[in-house]
């Protein structure tokens, strides 16, 4: 068990250049302070895991990061360019961001396949047949090559996503944030969604997922970031924040979604794994 | 008393003339009406404060007012700063600025019923503003619109009988003069009231069926 906690690929080298990083970040709403001096770096090729209580600032932070959210302080950089200031049209956003919602946000009025096209023919300026070639090899690549011609409201919760998926991948983005991708799914769905997003781990693209599947994230993640009350309380490899958590408040936290979710994740490890000192 | 039609049976093919040119009338300014509509609307929704302002200026000023006097202001009005409209000019564009205050609002609201998710995700898919408004919120927003779009459009064909003030020989225009020659008002009006229950009735009948094609798509 011991090697299962060294497994930490967490050090994925921090010679790589961050792909995204986040200085001293402070958000509001109004009288709402939801995010307090957040710093973090995702580092190319790295899958980060946000796990956290609802309301902690999660999708807010991812919200920062892709721009949808307006910072009050601090910096973000995404590929050592700052782009909180303004300067970047959403053009030259989308080239490096994509994100998932966890309510999908597709097009109704567009089919699968339009859904697909529109951006890489408006915004890449690609033509309309190769496109196309793009957009249904994305779909095979999320298994709904089938499903080009359908209308999202023929879809199920599941392959909405995985169209969502397959979307924002038709603009090459370097990094992926996924905002809790499977929230809003039947539980019997989940699973197709989280194969797209493990598969695309492997590939080797650099994502941040916000997430209330602690299996998911402790399989797929490099490393895991435990936030709280608009703060990363607690960072470390999946082994270190699911088996040996430091913090009484990411204890208290993993415990009550064990409740919920059963007792896979230590029993899978068991705290004998443990070779840190809480 | 009863009705006597004959009298004014020869002078139908005038009546379905001046039928026609309501029609002209009322397609043309729904049609600019909504273009102008359109464009008020979307202003009313810009995120650049000072042109929502004048936006909702625009439509409180147009709505608040009787389109009677916005007709006569462009007819007889403007003359006096030297601009002379012949009468069809001048009516079509004061139905279609007046049109457009009411398009405006229905087209706010349709804009404004599209969730806010589809705004977030055409944003990080690289869309800009524009080129979100046109390719993903004007089409889903224009399905929202259509029913209130079509009673406007009913509204203006029935308003579109104000034009007879500036002597133009739509229908209604029309009805005053086969009253004035046959003395059968009660018949004259009956018949024209007819005609545009018939105008109205095929427009909203038309738009339903608009209405559930694209439902359906």
């Amino acid at each position: 068990m011991a090697e299962s906690c060294s497994k930490a690929v967490g050090n994925i080298s921090s010679m790589n250049p961050p792909a995204a990083e986040v200085r001293n970040l402070y958000k509001s709403f109004g009288d709402l302070s939801v995010l307090k001096d957040v710093s973090f770096s995702l580092r190319e090729g790295e899958v980060v895991s946000v796990i956290g209580p609802s309301g902690s600032g999660k999708s807010t932070l991812a919200r920062c990061i892709c721009r949808l959210e307006e910072i009050n302080s601090g910096e973000i950089y995404l590929y050592g360019d700052r782009i909180d200031n303004g300067r970047h049209s959403n053009r030259d956003i989308a080239h490096l961001v994509g994100m998932i919602f966890q309510q999908f946000n597709l097009f109704p009025h567009l089919s699968v396949l339009e859904n697909l096209v529109l951006s890489p023919i408006r915004i890449l300026g690609l033509s309309r047949k190769d496109a196309e070639e793009k957009g249904v090899a994305l779909l095979r690549r999320v298994g709904l090559e089938e499903k080009r011609n359908s209308r999202p409201r023929e879809l199920s919760g599941g392959q909405c996503q995985r169209v969502a998926i397959a979307r924002a991948l038709s603009m090459n983005p370097k990094i992926m944030l996924f905002d809790e991708p499977t929230s809003a799914l039947d539980p019997e769905l989940v699973g197709e969604v989280l194969d797209v997003i493990a598969d695309l781990a492997d590939s080797g693209m650099t994502m941040m997922i916000i997430t209330h599947e602690m299996m998911f994230a402790k399989e797929v993640s490099n490393r895991v970031l435990f936030m709280d009350e608009g703060k990363i309380v607690e960072e470390g490899t999946p082994v270190e924040i699911f088996s040996c958590p430091r913090l009484p408040r990411t204890q208290l936290f993993l415990q009550r979604m064990l409740v919920h979710f059963g007792r896979e994740l230590t029993e899978a490890d068991g705290k004998e794994g443990c070779d840190r000192v809480p | 008393m009863s009705l006597d039609f004959s009298a004014v049976s020869p002078y139908i093919p005038m009546l379905l003339a001046g039928a026609k040119m309501t029609i002209q009338a009322s397609v043309l300014s729904v049609l600019l009406g909504s273009l102008l509509g359109t464009f008020i609307g979307a202003l009313r929704v810009v995120p650049f404060a000072p042109l929502r302002y004048i936006a909702a200026g625009y439509i409180y000023i147009i709505r608040g007012t009787p389109l009677l006097i916005q007709l006569f202001l462009i007819y007889f009005g403007l003359p006096s700063l030297g601009l002379n409209l012949p009468a069809f000019a001048a009516g079509i564009i004061g139905l279609s600025i007046n049109s457009s205050g009411y398009v405006g609002e229905i087209v706010r609201g349709g804009i404004e019923a599209v969730p806010k998710g589809q705004w977030e995700a055409s944003k990080v898919l690289g869309l800009s503003y524009v080129k979100t408004m046109r390719f993903i919120i004007l089409p889903q927003a224009i399905r929202n619109m259509l029913p209130a779009i079509g009673n406007e459009f009913v509204t203006l064909i029935k308003e579109s009988s104000l034009l007879s003030t500036l002597a133009i020989t739509e229908l209604t225009m029309v009805g005053q003069q086969v009253r004035s020659v046959t003395y059968a008002s009660f018949e004259t009006f009956i018949l024209v009231g007819i005609v545009y229950l018939i105008m109205t009735s095929s427009t909203s009948f038309l738009l339903q069926y608009v209405e559930n094609k694209w439902k359906v798509a």
